[in-house]
Parts: structure tokens; sequence; C-alpha cells
């Protein structure tokens, strides 16, 4: 299967060996060729004991002699372009985006200064925050850990920066907002229902299997890759002074195809031949780390109660931490909720829906409050039964999918309309393939009532989500008073609020407006000047087409079709 | 033949048709039609007349679409429905083109109402739920999946189970409960249970047999279950207690492997001891050679005894010098003594099991 939801390293065993297809041990290169008969080969390859190719010369006019050829690498893009194998990309992955690899990248890196530095930079996803959190002896709140694995990033491992991811999110849920509704005014061959793209493994795997699903998958960038953008375009660019080579971007992720995810072509600078995030590893990986450093993330840090900087649009720093109400996987539904109430004229009411009561189906209708039309449908799925159901549900309803008689009558189900936050791992990003296995205390409760064994892991995945809500809903001015001293209730998504938005967003607002400032304009230092909202947009239409321009190529990317040609191996039986 | 038998396997029919190997028998439990299916992609369907001697006629023949061969077909438990597994993996789902307002069918072609995609790769075997309500498929990607029929042939996926590391050769309902078997080139057998509030999972594993597993037949009363083996044997897994099963008997009457196991109600009538009759099995395989089991369980029989099992009948070289792919009990009442086989020679046979 292509997910790594129940996928660790030590569980990689290719059963699709790496196919035949895949398999390109000679390097070919054009030499110039004698005339001789058709079909006579020349030379015949040889192989050694040891697996190496030889090719031997066997006309007259070779001299008999042998040539050890070049071994031709799988690259991992390679392996991105083939739907043969699914586990040898990840096998390639593992010694090209690795804790190793980072490591052995910082003890290279020459010093600050000097010719060639890079300035490492990290950036947390908060999810990850969350499964490091829970696994803890006594759990901490979220934003407590991320103070804990900055200080062991800055102070062991060297790194000039370390973020969370959030702020990059918040830029993805707004550019997946415009992008609904540029969706919903008819944006040529850009379709509803809108699927959320922030799922590697779910846009892995629709381009291997499922190309018509592609048009349906936002364009909109995974906050991973927004992050790159900002990292690499925005604050090395306007603040720091660095080229984006200059940087070495590392991102810590609750999910082993993030790594997949940043190798991809359309995140990678030509100009500057570097990628926007450089290396991927994993929850479990950064674990890895501290614990070889000596680091135990059960010790406090000074300062880790300490309130977070306010968020400001004229420091050049993001904030930490902006949890919007939602889901634990990004809450890519809830803001298009969220969007949709506010742009209405007329009071809305939300009604959500598990369908059979299955948490990882759930479905949302906004209504309008007095006619009850429904305005909005969506619907959480998450997991790989789930996805497929999506699958089934969209491309019967666009007409896309296969099927003779009376499927092709039937076209166009209810619930087809609805938008979908997709996240292939069951429980969705707080129980991702990379994240922390449930520490022992956990694996106690894996036996119902008549001693049937069952899989422990949703409790701990319900247990990493309740981490994730567990630290303050919002924080930032107004909720600047942190009071989470020990204070580490079960809380749930905070209550999604129809009504407007408060102070804090302005403030995010206002530091998103200065984002798309900066980096629409000239590189080089900015001013520290306030920016008020929906600042940029004031000149005429030409410059907002450009503005328009700009913003789709730093926050939107786009989907391939993966042709299968490798299956069809000859089985018999 | 052992003349020492009670019973022997007489040919009713012998249909021919196919152009390539027959792979797969299944009867219409409702209805007098009975289903083969070959690499030649196509699905054949037979009607036949009422015993004593019930005559066989080609009812249709759907060339179904798919673009490689048709490994295996289930009924519903309606008679309405038929399920097509193929090596292009899909899933193919089929009724009869006019219905009638209660949905009954009443005539007109075959027809594929619907596609189920998701497999990767060859899909091996299709089975229905005891109601109808389930349909389970599996394939060499080594999955097994769930899936819940639902109105408008829709059907909704239900469940991805990723249990065995290896082909999963062919999957089988319990008679009664909501239990799934699959069995698989990783020598095993797995069941599953439905978990209400999460999804469906694997409770137990039956290891015992020295090589793949082809075939999986539930005993008619559910407390026991028959595997066929490449390892030459038919294993048969009684209940012990309700999430536990045990190997309590293991049968070596094949010379090659075997690759198909049936299990039916048998010929009414009495047993020899006032024990109670849990059926016939039948098994077929790579030495052609059909072999007929009656099986029986005393009423003050221990949970972990065995059943009294007796080899009735058997019959050499069913299909001359081919290997045998398929074997089922026609399940309609009065036909229970029926057999079908199909082969590599492409050859469907009806086989009636009399007494000497």
């Amino acid at each position: 299967m292509t997910f790594s939801g129940a996928l660790t390293l030590t569980d990689l065993n290719d059963y699709i060996t790496p196919s035949q297809a895949c398999i390109k041990p000679v390097q070919q290169s054009n030499a110039p060729q004698n005339d001789r008969a058709p079909g006579d080969a020349a030379t015949v390859i040889q192989i050694d004991a040891s697996g190496a190719y030889y090719e031997v010369g066997r006309s007259a006019d070779s001299n008999g002699g042998s040539k050890k050829l070049q071994t031709a690498e799988i690259s991992l893009n390679d392996c991105l372009a083939c739907s043969g194998c699914i586990t040898s990309a990840e096998s390639v992955l593992i010694t090209l985006q690795s804790h190793t690899e980072v490591l052995s990248v910082l003890a290279q890196n020459p010093s600050p200064g000097a010719p060639g530095h890079r300035v490492p930079v990290l950036s947390i996803a908060p999810q990850s925050l969350a499964s490091l959190a829970a696994a803890l002896p006594a759990p901490i709140p979220v934003a407590r850990m991320l103070r804990r694995v900055r200080a062991f990033a800055r102070r062991t491992l060297g790194f000039a920066h370390v973020f969370d991811t959030t702020f990059a999110r918040e830029i993805a849920l707004r550019e997946h907002a415009r992008e609904f509704f540029e969706r919903k005014e008819g944006a040529p061959g850009a379709p509803l229902p809108m699927l959320a793209s922030a799922c590697p493994g779910w846009v892995c795997y629709a381009e291997k299997t499922h190309g018509e699903m592609l048009p349906f998958i936002a364009a909109t960038k995974s906050p991973q890759q927004v992050m790159g953008t900002l990292v690499k375009e925005w604050l090395a660019a306007h603040y720091w002074d660095r080229r984006p080579d200059e940087i070495y971007h590392v991102a810590v992720m609750p999910c082993y195809d993030k790594k997949l995810e940043a190798s991809r072509s359309d995140f990678y600078n030509d100009h500057y031949a570097t990628r926007d995030v450089d290396c991927v590893i994993t929850t479990g990986e950064l674990l890895l780390l501290a614990q070889e450093h000596g680091v135990d993330l059960s010790l406090p840090v000074p300062g880790e109660d300490d309130a977070p900087i306010p968020i400001s649009s004229t420091t050049p720093t993001l904030p930490d931490l902006l949890t919007p109400p939602g889901s634990s996987s990004g809450s890519y539904l809830h803001s298009l909720i969220l969007a949709v109430a506010r742009a209405s004229q007329r009071p809305l009411t939300l009604e959500s829906k598990a369908v059979r009561g299955n948490a990882d189906y759930v479905e949302h209708t906004l209504r309008d409050a007095s006619s009850g039309d429904t305005v909005f449908r969506g619907a959480t799925c998450y997991g790989f039964r789930n996805l497929q159901n999506v699958v089934r549900r969209v491309g019967r309803a666009a007409g896309v999918q296969v099927g003779r008689g009376a499927a092709g009558r039937l076209a166009g189900g209810l619930r087809s309309s609805a938008t979908r936050e997709v996240m292939a791992c069951p429980g969705g990003c707080v129980g991702g393939g990379g994240q922390l296995r449930a520490p022992e205390r956990h694996s106690k409760t894996s036996a119902d009532a008549d001693g049937t064994p069952l899989w422990n892991t949703r409790a701990w995945t319900r247990e990493v989500d309740r981490a994730y809500w567990g630290g303050p809903a919002r924080p930032g001015p107004g909720s600047g008073d942190l009071s989470n001293k020990g204070n580490n209730k079960a809380s749930c998504s905070p209550t999604l609020e129809l009504s407007s938005g408060t102070e804090s967003d302005d403030r995010v607002e206002a530091l998103v407006a200065r984002v798309f400032l900066d980096l629409s304009a000239p590189t080089g230092p900015q001013q520290e000047q306030e920016v008020g909202t929906g600042a940029g947009s004031g000149p005429g239409p030409e410059s907002r087409a450009l503005d328009e321009a700009r913003r789709r190529g730093l926050f939107r990317t786009e989907y391939r079709a993966v042709e299968s040609e490798v299956v069809g191996l000859g089985v018999k039986w | 033949m052992d003349v020492d038998l009670p019973y022997r396997v007489v040919s009713v029919a012998d249909l021919s048709g196919h152009d390539d190997r027959a792979w797969h028998v299944a009867w219409n439990p409702a209805k007098p039609l009975l289903a083969t299916c070959s690499a030649d992609k196509s699905v054949r369907i037979y009607a036949y007349t009422p015993d004593p001697s019930p005559n066989f006629v080609l009812h249709t023949s759907i060339p179904t679409g798919h673009t490689k061969t048709v490994r295996g077909i289930a009924w519903s438990p309606s008679g309405h429905t038929l399920a097509t597994a193929s090596f292009d993996a899909n899933i193919g789902i089929w009724q009869r083109e006019d219905q009638d307002d209660a949905g009954e069918a009443v005539g007109g072609e075959w027809e594929c109402v619907t596609i189920l995609e998701g497999h990767e790769t060859e899909c091996k075997s299709v089975a229905w739920s005891p109601t109808g309500t389930f349909l389970a498929s599996c394939s060499r990607d080594k999955t097994v999946w769930v899936w819940e029929a639902q109105p408008d042939a829709d059907f909704e996926c239900m469940g991805v189970l990723m249990e065995h590391t290896q082909d999963v050769k062919c999957v089988a309902w319990h008679p009664r409960e909501e239990i799934l078997a699959s069995a698989s080139y990783d020598d095993s057998i797995k069941l599953y249970l439905d978990d209400p509030s999460e999804d469906w999972f694997c409770f137990t594993t039956l290891t015992g047999h020295a090589s793949t597993v082809w075939s999986l037949a539930w005993a008619p009363n559910g407390q026991y279950l028959a595997s066929a083996s490449d390892d030459r044997t038919v294993r048969i897994w009684k209940r012990i207690t309700e999430h536990e099963w045990k190997c309590v008997l293991v049968l070596e009457e094949h010379g090659r492997t075997v690759y198909s196991v049936t299990w039916g109600v048998g010929k009414p009538g009495k047993t020899d001891s006032g024990s109670e009759s849990l059926g016939w099995l039948a098994s077929t395989g790579g030495d052609g050679r059909i072999n007929v089991w009656a099986f029986e369980e005393s009423p003050e029989a221990t949970n972990k005894r065995p059943p009294k099992s007796r080899l009735i009948a058997r019959l050499e070289n069913a299909h001359g010098v081919n290997d045998v792919n398929s074997i089922a009990w026609c399940p309609r009442k009065g036909y229970e003594d029926l057999i079908a086989t199909v082969g590599d020679d492409g050859v469907a046979k009806v086989w009636k099991v009399a007494s000497v």
C-alpha cells in the first residue's frame, strides 16, 4: 500500500521487489558504432560474482578486453515518476532524508561567516509536537514542548532558528479558502468538489492510481512547502540577507510521505539549486536525535512557560502555535466552513455528523438558519478506507469513473458535492506513520472485554489528538497569560464560532499581508513599518493581476498523473 | 475407483465452451443457474432442469469486459447479483438488465452495474456475506477488502485489511455470522470481525499448513472451517471458543496440491450412531482427483475432539490429465448431492454423488 499510515522503517520489505521496469543497471552512453550485420551485437554484457556489469567485446576488431560499466543509481525522482513499487522509493529516501543526513550536514557546515556556511533552520509540525508531548511519562502542553525542542535544536544541534509550521499553515488555509471561492465561481479546469492537498500520501496515491482525481485536489501548497517558501524566500531574502541556497532547512513531520513531498520538482529552486525544504525527518527521528545527544525532553528548560512574543507585522519572526479550531489534521475543512460563514449575508447553522459513528468520516453541513437550505457541505475523511469512498463518490459524481450499464445512469450522488479534508492515515495527521509509537503505559489497554486483542493505536492516536488541543487554543496578544502551569486537562477542539474574527486574527492578517507585500517587492531588507490589512491590493487591475500571478507562484503547485506501465508480470494463477 | 467406498461420483454433464482454462465454478443459491469463469475473460452461465436427471444448457455467455483472466465468481445470497474477481485488479458487479418493481431480475442481458476499483494487482477471489450485506475481495497486493452493498448498486469500502504478508488466494464468509476468513500464499489463514466503533480487524491467525492455502470452506453449521493447501492436505479447524479456532484434523488423500474444497450439507438421512451429520466435504486439485468425505459428530463430543470423518467416494482423473481448479456443492434444496468442477481443460463438469 502506498501509505505510511502503518509503515515504519522496520516494516520495509519490498513485496513487489523493484519491478522489472525499474531495473536499469547499465548507464547507456551513445558511443559511435561500427557497421556490422544487423542484429549482430558487438559486445556482450557479463556479470561477475559481485554483481558488477562488464561490457566485453566479441567482434574481431575489439581487443577482447572488458570494461566495467557504471551502475545507474535510481534516484528518488525516478521512483516518484514510476508507479511500479512503493517501498523502493521509501528505502531510497531513507538515505537521502534521515536524521543521520541532518547530523552530517550540520557537522560539515563551515562556521558562520565562512564561505559555504548554510544557516540551519528547523520547522516542526504541531502534530509532531503533540506526539512528543503526549509520549512523555507526564504529558505537557505542546507550547512547552515547542520551547524544549527549540532549546535542544539551538543549543545542542546548533540550529539558528526553530519555528513551528502553524503560521505557514495559516497562509495555506487562507490560500485554500481563496482557491475554494475561485472554484465556486467557476475557475476553468478547477472543478468542485475540492479535495484538500496537505496529505502527501493521498496526493501521491492519487497521482499513481487515480489520475482522474487530480483536478479536484486543491493546488494550494501544503504547510510544509509554504514554510519552505517563507524560510527561503521571505525570511532569508528579506530579513537575514541570505540566498535560498545559504539556508539549510529541516522539517520535522508526523509523516514519511512528507519526505517525498519535499523532493518534488515543483519545490526545487533551479536558479539556486536548492530545495525549499532540504530535509524532512519524522517525529520519531527527532526523538532519536535527542536521545543520541543525551537530551531528555521530559526535563524542563528555562523560560519554557514564558509568554510568546506578541504577533506583530513589524518584527520578522513567525508566531508560535496558531491552532485554528477544527481538526488536528490542519482544520482545512473548518477554515472553509468559517470562510463561507463569514462571507454569508445571512446567519448560518452548522451541523456535524459522524457517519455510522465513525470519527474518521464526519460530515458537516452549513444551513441557512431561517430557510434551512444547505449552503455548504463538507466532510473530513481519514484513513485509506474512507479515502476509497471519496474516490468512488467523487468519481461517480463527475462521471469519470469507469463502469457501464446502470453505473453510468446512476451518476451524481447526493453526497458528491461535499468538499473534503482527505488524510491517508486513520485518525488523521496526529496518527501519522512518522509519529511516536504508543508508550508502554498504553499497551495494557489492548484487549476488549472478552479478551479479543484490539489495535491500541486508535486509543493512542486519540491521546495525541487531545495533546494537540491541550495547549492554548490561540496564544498571542489577548491570551498572553499562558496559564497552563500543570494544566494539561484533556480538552477537545475549541468550539467553532461562526462569528467574525478576533483581535489576534487581525494581527495574523496583517502579518500575512506583510509577507505578501515583501514577497511581491524587489528583494532586500524592508523598512520596519506597520502594514495594514489588505495592503497591496490598492493599485489598479494590472498590478492586481500581477499580484495574483505572483501569489499563485508562491503558494500553489500542480500534480501529474503517473502512467502505470509496470503491472502485468504475467501472473499465471 | 475404490470399490470399498459406499458412494460413487457419477458424471451428469460435461460443459465445454471456455477457450482457456476455467478457474472457478459457482452455483446460484436461489435459481437453477451455474456459473463458470475463465482465463478467456468470460463468464458462462448454465441453466438446468429439475432433478432427478437435470439437463444443463447454456443460458448465456458474458464477455465481461475484464481485460484479464476472470479468476473468481460469487453469487449473492438472493441470487440476483454476480460478482467477478479479475486479474485486471477490478471486481465487477453484474445484474440482469430488466427488473420488476420489487427489484427482482426478470430477464434481459447480464450487465455490469458497477466496478469496484481499489486493488493494486490481480484479484483472486470474491465472496458475499450470508445476508448479502458485505462483499469481500482479495488480491495479490496482499490485501483483503470489505465492501458494504448499498442501494442502487453502490458500494462503500468498509475496510482494507493488510494482514497477510503475501498474495491472498481466497476469501470466505462464515455461513451465519459476519466472520470473514482469508487464505494466503503466506501459508496462513486469517479470521476477521467488524468492530462496530472502529474498523474490521483480524482476530486470529490459523497456522499449520506447510505451504500456500488455496481454498476455504465453512461447515454448514459454522463450527468448522476446512482449508485446502499446496502441502497436499485438507485441514479441519474447529471453533473451540467464540474467537478461538484449532486444527483438529489433517486429511491426506491427495497426491498433489489441493486447489479447492467445498462443504455441503450432504445427502439427507440418518447417521449410523445417532450422531449429528456435519455434511459432506469434497476436495480436488492438481492430481485430478475428487475426494468426498462424510463428517459427523456425536452429541457428547468434547470441544477438542475431531469430528468423525469417513472417505465415502473418490474419482480419479476428473478432468483427464488436467488440474482441477474449483469444486462446489449445489446449495439448493433437493440438489445437495450435485457437485460441479472446472479444470485447466476449460470444461465445467457436473457430478452426482450416488450410492453404490
